[in-house]
């Protein structure tokens, strides 16, 4: 992934050092016209004190990076040692250049009094340039050495001003799923305040469409179950007056049921989305909500005359108290429809390992086929339909109310094979809490 | 019995009314929540059915205003929308009980039927459950006409086990009607209740769920 602040701190890097080497560039070169100016100067010094001494002998002692030749009508008068015989340059009046005895010269012709002498003076040329050079690279040692320091200066720069991107980046980051409030910055600079006030507007958005949602779930509950409360108040009414029991009225029974049955069940999916769950997690004993919901439902197994048995102890998980109910009276209303009359169907709780909860539903059923073991949790899926053996009718809702719920509680659900000679056995897999047992308040059952 | 029956929903009242009056109760429908303030300061009832989903305003409502005059009367919720923050915030505002919608009419005439034992002393105090009859008032046990003699703990047990005649009562409900919280409750104590309970009463009386709890056959 492409970083914003290291492609900052290149970037500007990269700016400076161009712009400094150029600047060093333009400064050597100036430095070296200047240089060339001041040893112009000092030529035409040499020269006209030169002349003026008249070519004293003494003075033909010149350093060595000074020549000098005076010239009258064609003749030469006089030279340094370092100088030729011949003239150094073309007796034009004037500065120029020359190369003699192994170096290059910078020379000036000088014509001088009234007996038309010429005094040449010749200077090192590549001396002047090296004096040049090193002024120019005395003014960029410096600079090249602060170039470190201004890429650690950059880099905090930089990163001060990506701080609030940072901060942005890492409160979305750890926003949970369920987490819809507005994103607040310490401090969000002009910048942000677009991208920060669009994600909140967005934030919100969301969670007034799900909470309309949630209102219309629950108002489609209250629009749903009064009229069927109406008419299996009325059905009762109707039941009660008939002097005998008719076949009509049986059937009418037959499919409020249904409805009813549907229509809690479709309820029941929505309320355990794992959306509507996360909230309302407590601590809640699996043991003494199976018993509760085991003793709630026991006329189910009762009229089938089948065995119903819980084992296991106290055992914690964190859950949706309401969540687990709807789970466990799923799971049992299915092994009781599954299970042939006069069969048995086993509860048991237990510690799997230090930290796993197992919940362990079982029947005597005739068992699920294991190719059919892997649909079963598909939302309207129905083994083997409604020519089941049982002919139970049912939505085939059950067991993906029961997926939901096992997701929202990030916990791990099969199907395997009961340990009755047929049947099937749901495990539930839940992570347990730390901590002991503890009481939470009981509701009025 | 007087019940006032508040409810909106015209089909449903109506049933429930004629349900009720099947039973020889003396029903009042009304379906606004003001209108049931007004006939209870009026003509208070026995009982109170109230729904909490009324037009005109909230059902906690009308029980938290209710309560203020009238802190005694039984009252019974029904309610559509049932989520545990609804149920205690139900009883929390001073519901006797709580019935969800779909309900089942013997359900409900169940719970009438326990809100009336509890209202009035001068009212039977004498539940039958097959053999067994079990007077709360005077505390007589008989089966089968001939009177038993029970520990207080044995009493207790069956007292719960009567009043839920039908039901299965939890091991943990059971217990904890038989002793308080800081009574340490020896493990197979319950059990040991139970063996004597059904020495007295016969074996076939009381049934085991077994790793549930216990239930005395229904009425």
């Amino acid at each position: 992934m492409k970083s914003i602040r290291s492609f900052l701190i290149i970037a500007i890097l990269a700016t400076i050092t161009l712009v400094w080497f150029i600047a060093a560039l333009q400064g050597y070169q100036s430095g070296v016209s200047e240089a060339e100016r001041l040893f112009d100067d000092q030529l035409e010094q040499v020269a006209q004190l030169t002349a003026s001494l008249g070519g004293d002998p003494v003075s033909i002692n010149s350093p060595p990076r000074i020549a000098y030749q005076l010239w009258n009508q064609g003749r030469l008068l006089l030279k340094t040692k370092n100088a030729p015989e011949a003239a150094m340059v073309e007796l034009q009046p004037g500065f120029d250049y020359s190369n003699f005895g192994g170096y290059r010269w910078r020379t000036f012709v000088y014509p001088h009094g009234a007996d038309e002498d010429i005094v040449i003076v010749a200077i090192r040329a590549d001396q002047s340039f090296a004096m040049a050079e090193k002024v120019i690279v005395e003014a960029l040692v410096p600079i090249v050495l602060s170039l470190p320091v201004a890429a650690i200066l950059i880099w905090l720069i930089v990163r001060q001003g990506l701080k609030q991107l940072r901060e942005l980046a890492v409160s979305l980051r750890d926003k949970q799923p369920q987490d819809l409030s507005p994103i607040v910055l310490s401090a969000s600079p002009a910048e942000l305040e677009q991208v920060v006030s669009s994600v909140n507007s967005m934030l919100t958005r969301l969670e007034e469409s799900f909470l309309r949602e949630k209102r219309f779930a629950s108002d489609a509950a209250h629009e749903l179950r009064t009229p069927i409360s109406a008419l299996m108040v009325q059905l009762y009414n109707l039941e009660n007056e008939l002097p005998e029991r008719s076949e009509e009225v049986r059937n009418l029974r037959t499919s409020a049921d249904r409805m009813n049955h549907l229509v809690e069940q479709m309820l029941a999916l929505y309320r355990n989305t794992p959306e509507q769950l996360a909230t309302n997690f407590t601590e809640v004993d699996l043991y003494s909500l199976a018993q509760d919901v085991i003793a709630m439902h026991y006329n189910w197994f009762e009229e089938k005359q089948q065995q119903i048995e819980l084992t296991g102890r106290a055992m914690l998980v964190k859950g949706n108290r309401f969540a687990l109910e709807t789970l466990l009276s799923n799971l049992l209303s299915n092994a009781c429809k599954y299970t042939p009359a006069g069969g048995a169907v086993l509860v048991d709780v237990f510690m799997l390992e230090k930290d796993r909860v197992q919940l362990l539903v079982e029947d005597s059923g005739p068992g699920i086929l294991e190719d059919e073991q892997q649909r079963i949790f598909e939302r309207f899926y129905r083994v083997g339909g409604d020519r089941h053996a049982s002919r139970q009718p049912g939505c085939g809702l059950g067991l993906a109310i029961i997926r939901n719920i096992v997701d929202a509680h990030e916990a791990e659900i099969s199907v395997e094979n009961s340990r009755f000679k047929t049947g099937t056995a749901f495990r539930v897999i839940f992570t347990a809490t730390t901590g002991g047992v503890t009481h939470e308040p009981r509701f009025l059952s | 019995m007087n019940v006032l029956l508040v409810e909106d929903d015209l089909p449903l009242a109506a049933g429930v009314t004629q349900a009720l009056r099947d039973k020889d109760y003396v029903v009042n429908q009304v379906g606004l929540g003001q209108h049931a303030l007004d006939t209870i300061k009026v003509d208070p009832p026995d009982i109170l059915i109230l729904d909490l989903g009324l037009p005109d305003m909230d059902g906690i409502e009308v029980l938290k205003k209710l309560r203020q005059t009238n802190p005694e009367l039984p009252v019974l919720l029904l309610t559509a929308r049932i989520s545990v923050e609804e149920k205690v915030q139900g009883l929390d505002a001073g519901a006797d009980d709580y019935l969800a919608k779909p309900f089942n009419i013997s359900e409900l005439l169940a719970r009438l039927r326990v809100m009336e034992r509890r209202l009035s002393p001068g009212h039977s105090t004498l539940i039958k459950v097959g053999p067994l009859s079990f007077d709360s008032l005077s505390c007589q046990v008989t089966l089968n006409g001939e009177s038993l003699v029970l520990s207080r703990r044995e009493y207790m047990l069956l007292k719960i086990l009567v009043e839920n005649a039908g039901r299965v009562m939890t091991r943990s409900r059971l217990e904890s009607g038989l002793y308080s919280w800081d009574e340490g409750v020896g493990s197979n104590a319950l059990e040991v209740h139970i063996h004597n309970l059904r020495k007295k009463l016969g074996p076939d009386l009381i049934k085991t769920v077994r790793g549930v709890g216990y239930r005395l056959a229904g009425p």
